[in-house]
């Protein structure tokens, strides 16, 4: 048997039809499930920003006193440290940077300078920063 | 001791031989010369061409020599291409291989790795409606595939004895992509559209490209289960290049793994075209078909990239079409190479490559879905 009555004899049109079909359905899935991977990911990033409120209060009960910080900038410390909690640590310093300044916090170069100076902001060894807990909670007991 | 002489000669290879040994070992010859002097796929040609010459050398039958042979060394090598062994495991190091990021970053252009099929389901039509059997019009449409692994893998199912000359149809016109593509993707595309620029993909961040293998093995394997051996290495192999902690897993896979198995394929497919069942009219009729399966998918992908400039904001450039056949990277590489003689500023490798990925999921579930048909 040869020509079009080979492939009809075979059912040649149906499997060619139901084959690319499904190639075709199989591939725009795993196209559609790929663009919204990203933006899963980007929304369980986000989660810190629903527990924000709570954290804000327990801030409140425990605010950060340091004689040796100018007040301005001991204010804004506490903004930081909450843009820190959510950035999560290690992070990297021009991350923080660009944050701080799409949060519009209070002039953030020089505060995050004065930060690193009273060292509330350190190093970690490894490129990245992490907040200083214990010098934070010996500013807050002196 | 004269008699003894005679008989030692007529044993010699230079006795047994006939016409049919002589072309088959010369076409060996060419496709050795292809791989190291034009560089076509040297890691699939050298030893292909030279399992050419090893599979032509005249033995006695039943001496266990032969490929064919139970017992003999060739014999047992091939074992792993009869039974399917090798080309998930070939899979296993594609995928340790392969950076998915510009898939990820743009997955629109996974359906141009989809319409890059077409050339299989044509081909297999065409196949058909010259006289061969369904299974055996199936092996041969999954050349349009442009996927030497996946041809092999579907025709051991469908199609056995027709191995040899589908394998070194697909291995040599995966070879041949950069002869084969660009007169294609020239005829089908204006000077205006070889010149359309791409803007850059987005960062793809390290938790997609481990989230990906997942998402994409299981959503895959569940809508074609018949392409889990190759769908399930190639996806696993990637898994191991990028969640990083198994970083000696995927070293082997994507290095000694991957050597040893193609060297073992290459060899025992070379091997297996011995000029009795290889040069046949079918082959020639197989090879016809092949080239022919190629175009059709080379077509297929700059045509619908040019469709699918009809409906979107920001312009594709139809050359990439070209890459959806999977002949990893090359098919890419070509889009680059023809991209790059209309504007030498114009990069379409990162680009080409997500169809060229798309396009090796595709042919995949393509020979999962023919082997379920044919298998019923």
């Amino acid at each position: 048997m040869f020509g079009f009555e080979a492939i009809i004899a075979h059912d040649g049109l149906g499997i060619s039809v139901i084959g690319i079909s499904v190639v075709f359905v199989s591939l725009i899935l795993l196209a559609f499930a790929v663009s919204q991977i990203h933006k899963i990911i980007a929304l369980w990033d986000k989660r810190h920003r629903f527990k924000k409120p709570r954290q804000k209060k327990d801030q409140k009960a425990a605010p950060v006193q340091d004689p040796t910080v100018p007040q301005d900038i001991q204010r804004a410390s506490r903004q930081f440290k909450l843009l820190i909690e959510w950035i999560g640590e290690p992070f990297p310093l021009p991350k923080l940077l660009y944050l701080s300044e799409k949060c519009g916090l209070y002039r953030p170069h020089s505060t995050i300078n004065e930060l690193l100076k009273c060292e509330l902001i350190i190093p970690d060894g490894n490129g990245y920063y992490v907040w200083n807990k214990e010098a934070e909670e010996k500013r807050s007991s002196t | 001791m004269t008699d003894l002489l005679i008989e030692f000669l007529s044993n010699t290879g230079f006795a047994l031989a006939d016409y049919r040994h002589i072309i088959m070992i010369l076409v060996g010859i060419i496709i050795i010369y292809l791989g190291i002097a034009k560089q076509y796929e040297p890691l699939l040609l050298v030893p292909i061409g030279f399992g050419m010459l090893i599979g032509n050398i005249p033995v006695f039958k039943d001496f266990g020599l032969g490929i064919y042979e139970s017992g003999s060394f060739l014999n047992y090598i091939y074992y792993g291409v009869t039974h399917d062994i090798y080309p998930p495991l070939i899979f296993l190091g594609i995928g340790a291989l392969t950076d998915f990021s510009t898939m990820l970053a743009r997955p629109v252009l996974m359906l141009l790795g989809a319409a890059a099929q077409m050339g299989i389901f044509i081909t297999f039509l065409g196949a058909l409606a010259i006289g061969f059997p369904p299974n055996e019009a199936a092996s041969i449409g999954i050349i349009g595939g442009a996927d030497g692994p996946t041809a092999i893998f579907l025709t051991v199912m469908l199609a056995p004895r027709l191995i040899g000359p589908i394998a070194v149809a697909a291995y040599s016109y995966m070879a041949l992509v950069p002869v084969i593509q660009p007169p294609i993707m020239k005829l089908l595309t204006t000077r205006k559209e070889r010149l359309i620029k791409m803007e850059d993909p987005r960062e793809v961040s390290k938790t997609e490209k481990i989230i990906f293998p997942i998402v994409g093995f299981l959503l895959c394997c569940f809508l074609a289960p018949a392409a889990l051996p190759l769908l399930g290495m190639l996806f696993f192999g990637n898994l191991l290049k990028e969640c990083v902690v198994v970083e000696r897993l995927a070293k082997t896979a994507r290095t000694s793994l991957i050597d040893i198995v193609t060297i073992l394929l290459g060899v025992t497919v070379g091997a297996s075209t011995q000029a009795d069942v290889f040069l046949t009219p079918q082959s020639v009729g197989i090879f016809a078909l092949g080239a022919f399966a190629f175009a059709i998918a080379t077509a297929s992908g700059v045509i619908f990239a040019k469709i699918m400039n009809l409906f979107m904001r920001k312009k594709i450039n139809p050359l990439i079409g070209a890459a959806g056949v999977s002949a990893v990277p090359n098919s890419a590489r070509v889009v680059q190479m023809v991209g790059q003689k209309e504007d030498p500023t114009n990069f379409l490798l990162m680009h080409a490559m997500a169809p060229n990925i798309s396009g090796v999921i595709g042919s995949a579930i393509a020979a999962g879905i023919l082997w379920s048909f044919m298998s019923h």
